[in-house]
């Protein structure tokens, strides 16, 4: 997995180097964290596989941190490094496998811990919006993902490999598309 | 401006993303323009709805002080290793420390294994228990739908028929004739039954069931199994000579109330997009979620009853 994530990271790294503000690792951690576990976690599906994601994309950070760019652009260099990482963590499973993994898990949960019901709600709530999202096709499903956690597009260009000029238009289209395929599972309300 | 605004600049606009001349000069547009403010206050909810769709998911925790220990540990691991690093910050007490406590994390394989075993112990503990405490078949019957209730391969072919009609037992209720406090699963029929709309495969060992007495009723694909699961499961909620708890009543009803409100919802869309796989495979989700709900409850309501 490393060989190829690393060989679409760090050319931009150098690209980016602006040693300007760096950040100290520790202020990195605090400040974008939860940003690439959610980020992770949208992507792989499930919380413990995202912890591995996070944990991996931080060492990467720890390894290069003379290499990545300046605090202005180190949340789109992390959310990269994270889409790599987890899309080579999803692809490293066999797609049965994961599926298995994630129905005996969804069994577990329902044989141990029948859930309150505002976590009922919530669950269904998500699962709603993850179905919802699965269906619109990328880049526009990156740039809702993103653009919902509060990146700029400029943020979201440097993350994806976009022309700046074009995000505007795909998380339009993304929008449209989201509010359509939502509308079909009654998420509208 | 005269002319009218695309809806990437409109998006922008709304992200923020726009300054100086630009933003005046959409602004001023929109103030004059009526087609582009309706365009806009579309946008604008739009970008509500995804904010409320989104919401729950980025609320949902995140673990921050175990994610710093898996990662204080991951670095030491790496300095142990004496790889090369970049940043020396950390002082050696830390990385000595964190050197005795990286045996007892949970790395990533170590968790699978843990997670393995757990799982294991888990089943066998169900298990045991169902077999030793034999009070009622019910038990069985409950374990085993949920066995095989749950299809693990795509939702979209209903070839997987997620319910072995063999494991019905002789004294399950009909539909027809379930009892009251459940309403759900009726409607769900009476909605069956008034839609026309696509094709059952009449081949299907689903048609065996005589649970289901009005044979000119067009299913969607794949609903059969699940109804049949559905008023199977709801019998078994519902054959029991005691009341059931308030607390899980309500929550059971509420639950209920939501699964059935999505399975409505997808229905209609799936009845009236008969060849959008989207939407199929959503309802056969909204089905997946009910079997999933009922399956709690009715293991509540078993091992309730086993501990009085």
């Amino acid at each position: 997995m490393t060989g190829q994530a690393r060989a679409l990271t760090e050319p931009m790294a150098k690209e980016m180097a602006t040693a300007a503000t760096a950040l100290s690792f520790d202020e990195a951690f605090t400040l974008h964290h939860r940003a690439v576990f959610r980020t992770a976690r949208s992507v792989v599906r499930d919380s413990a596989l995202a912890e591995d994601v996070t944990q991996e994309v931080f060492l990467r950070l720890y390894r290069n941190l003379d290499a990545t760019p300046g605090e202005d652009l180190l949340r789109a260099w992390l959310l990269r490094v994270t889409l790599n990482v987890a899309r080579n963590t999803l692809r490293g499973q066999s797609r049965s496998m994961a599926r298995d993994n994630e129905y005996q898990k969804e069994t577990m949960q329902d044989w141990f811990a029948p859930a309150p019901e505002e976590d009922y709600e919530r669950r269904v709530a998500i699962e709603g919006a993850r179905r919802a999202l699965e269906k619109i096709k990328e880049p526009m499903r990156s740039c809702l993902l993103l653009k919902q956690q509060g990146l700029s597009y400029k943020e979201i260009a440097v993350t994806l490999s976009l022309k700046e000029t074009n995000v505007g238009s795909l998380v339009a289209r993304g929008r449209k598309e989201f509010a359509r395929v939502y509308g079909k599972i009654g998420g509208s309300r | 401006m005269r002319e009218c605004l695309d809806e990437a600049i409109l998006q922008s606009y709304f992200d923020g993303e726009l300054s100086g001349k630009h933003l005046e000069g959409v602004t001023s547009h929109l103030a004059t323009c009526n087609t582009c403010a309706v365009t806009a206050r579309e946008i604008e909810a739009e970008n509500g709805l995804l904010a409320a769709a989104f919401a729950p998911e980025f609320e949902t925790a995140v673990p921050t002080e175990q994610l710093r220990r898996r990662i204080d540990a991951a670095i030491a691991g790496l300095q142990t290793q004496g790889l090369p690093v970049n940043e020396s910050s950390a002082s050696t007490v830390r990385a000595w420390l964190q050197s005795l406590v990286a045996p007892l994390s949970f790395g990533p394989q170590r968790a699978f294994g843990y997670a393995g075993l757990v799982l294991v112990l888990g089943f066998a503990a169900i298990l045991g228990i169902t077999q030793w405490r034999t009070a009622g078949p019910v038990v069985d019957q409950v374990a085993s739908t949920d066995d095989v209730s749950r299809p693990t391969k795509g939702f979209l072919g209903g070839t997987t028929a997620p319910v072995d009609v063999q494991t019905v037992t002789p004294d399950a209720q009909p539909v027809g004739t379930l009892p009251v406090s459940a309403p759900s699963p009726r409607n769900a029929v009476a909605k069956r039954r008034t839609t026309n709309s696509a094709t059952h495969s009449s081949g299907s060992v689903a048609n065996k069931a005589s649970s289901q007495p009005d044979e000119k009723v067009k299913l969607l694909p794949g609903e059969r199994s699940y109804l049949q699961t559905i008023a199977k499961l709801d019998s078994t909620i519902n054959a029991s000579d005691r009341p059931m708890r308030p607390a899980l009543q309500a929550e059971y009803q509420r639950n209920l109330a939501l699964v059935d409100r999505a399975l409505a919802a997808t229905r209609d869309a799936a009845k009236k997009n008969p060849n959008d796989p989207d939407a199929a495979e959503f309802m056969m989700a909204a089905y997946q979620n009910k079997v999933n709900l009922l399956n709690t409850v009715a293991e509540a309501r078993t091992f309730n009853r086993q501990q009085d």
